[in-house]
């Protein structure tokens, strides 16, 4: 079947097989491999990505749901000059060891921010809850994701 | 995944039209966090997935007359953010945060969750004790019942293959009614509840009056608690009567062992918690 979606603010579209499932779509079909398979059971947040302004998990999303939807994946954080603040603030405080959960943590994190731009620590806790780390730990990605945010707040990112 | 049918009806007619058509190998599909699983690892006989998520009957959020409706595929996400919902149902909300992780809350439904049936939903005891009432909608038009006779066992609903949950109704005089929510997990994002539990009640001349206590997680269904209910109706508040009505919550239970916790844990935990959303909901019905 044939779905059309809006991913990073470009129309994309594939013939796809019904049972197939966004993320899927996104790794085989339009070539985005940035979101993880993981647990693809909807535990691990590695395929995590942003459809109509919510975080979801793409492994649990089928493809056909989607349809006309806007997507944004981790390929839609940077710009061709410059990374995300999140994305610095990750490479700054060496949040990111293997980086396999890299970019659901980037995805839940930017989600956090783009509600909540001055999140508590507890609130990154818990917006960071569905996302699992198996190498580093999460006090660095949690300090990553709080210095995001006041980067973010005194705007000398740009972003 | 095997190959299956994907099918977006028009509307909820539609959508009960194709399941009838098709039978058991058609299944309705809403948030697809639990659904989406079983066609990964354990299908059945599933071939028609009919996609009733973006149905307009089954949306929405409203205040009337009768009380505040749900509609059926209103994400957990949604409920959060809603300010009736957090104004009137704050319990119904606080249970919903501690279902899944974000990303779950966003796909799953509140008429998912109910359909799905697990013993430890966590939205059904903070439903119960509020006497929510559902709508089912099918071949032969909507029927209404209390949430309590919707479940009949462990991923068991009264639902006929040809119907749907079409929404969830909290009656007027609950809304807002003192009441509290608490779970225990053997952690504090994305687990199962060990046990669930939610008290509802209103004090009137420093005496209990209509008290509701309704646990998960301890019995094939969510369950209402209704003699320790009972116990407490009409009496004066005290330590030791909450407690006492506890313990007799305790023993209308049938708590199982199994890899999360024996069953003696979670009888300890049922006291604990039972003593704690009782005391809580009593609380705040003094502050009024």
């Amino acid at each position: 079947m044939l779905v059309e979606i809006n991913v990073n603010g470009e129309p994309k579209s594939a013939d796809v097989p019904p049972e197939t499932t966004l993320l899927k779509m996104l790794r085989e079909d339009l070539g985005l491999t940035g979101a993880k398979l993981g647990c693809d059971v909807g535990d691990c947040g590695t395929c995590t990505v942003i459809v109509d302004g919510v975080s979801v998990n793409s492994c649990l999303m089928m493809a056909a749901r989607a349809n006309g939807s806007n997507v944004t994946t981790i390929e839609g954080l940077a710009n061709a000059n410059e990374l995300h603040p999140l994305q610095e603030k990750f490479e700054e405080h060496g949040a990111l060891q293997c980086g396999f959960c890299g970019p659901g943590m980037l995805i839940s994190a930017k989600s956090l921010l783009d509600r909540n731009p001055e999140p508590t620590v507890f609130e990154v806790r818990d917006a960071l809850a569905g996302n699992l780390c198996r190498c580093t730990g999460y006090t660095k990605i949690i300090e990553a994701v709080m210095d995001a945010g006041r980067e973010m707040r005194s705007g000398q990112s740009g972003a | 995944m095997r190959a299956l049918d994907y099918i977006v009806p028009e509307s909820a007619a539609a959508a009960v039209a194709l399941l009838n058509e098709h039978g058991e190998t058609a299944c309705p599909l809403a948030g697809g966090t639990d659904l989406v699983v079983d066609l990964k690892h354990s299908p059945g006989n599933v071939q028609v997935l009919v996609d009733v998520s973006g149905l307009e009957e089954f949306h929405g959020i409203e205040e009337t007359e009768r009380g505040l409706r749900i509609g059926s595929m209103v994400t957990y996400g949604e409920i959060m953010e809603n300010p009736i919902c957090i104004e009137k149902i704050p319990e119904v909300v606080a249970a919903s945060h501690t279902v899944g992780a974000v990303q779950t809350r966003n796909l799953g439904t509140i008429g998912g969750n109910l359909v799905t049936c697990v013993p430890s939903a966590d939205s059904a005891p903070a439903l119960m004790v509020l006497d929510a009432e559902v709508t089912v909608t099918g071949t032969d038009g909507d029927r209404c019942m209390p949430i309590e006779d919707f479940f009949v066992g462990p991923r068991k609903t009264i639902l006929e293959p040809h119907e749907l949950l079409a929404d969830i109704w909290i009656p007027k005089k609950m809304l807002g009614k003192p009441s509290s929510f608490s779970k225990f997990g053997l952690r504090k994002g994305q687990a199962l509840a060990l046990v669930n539990v939610a008290a509802a009640l209103e004090l009137d001349k420093g005496k209990i009056l209509e008290p509701r206590i309704a646990l998960g997680a301890v019995a094939p269904t969510p369950i209402r608690a209704l003699k320790a209910e009972a116990f407490l109706a009409g009496k004066k508040p005290t330590a030791e009567l909450i407690d006492e009505a506890a313990q007799i919550a305790v023993t209308e239970t049938k708590p199982i062992d199994d890899f999360r916790a024996s069953a003696n844990y979670r009888r300890q935990l049922i006291r604990r918690l039972t003593q704690r959303v009782l005391t809580r909901s009593l609380e705040i019905a003094a502050e009024r």
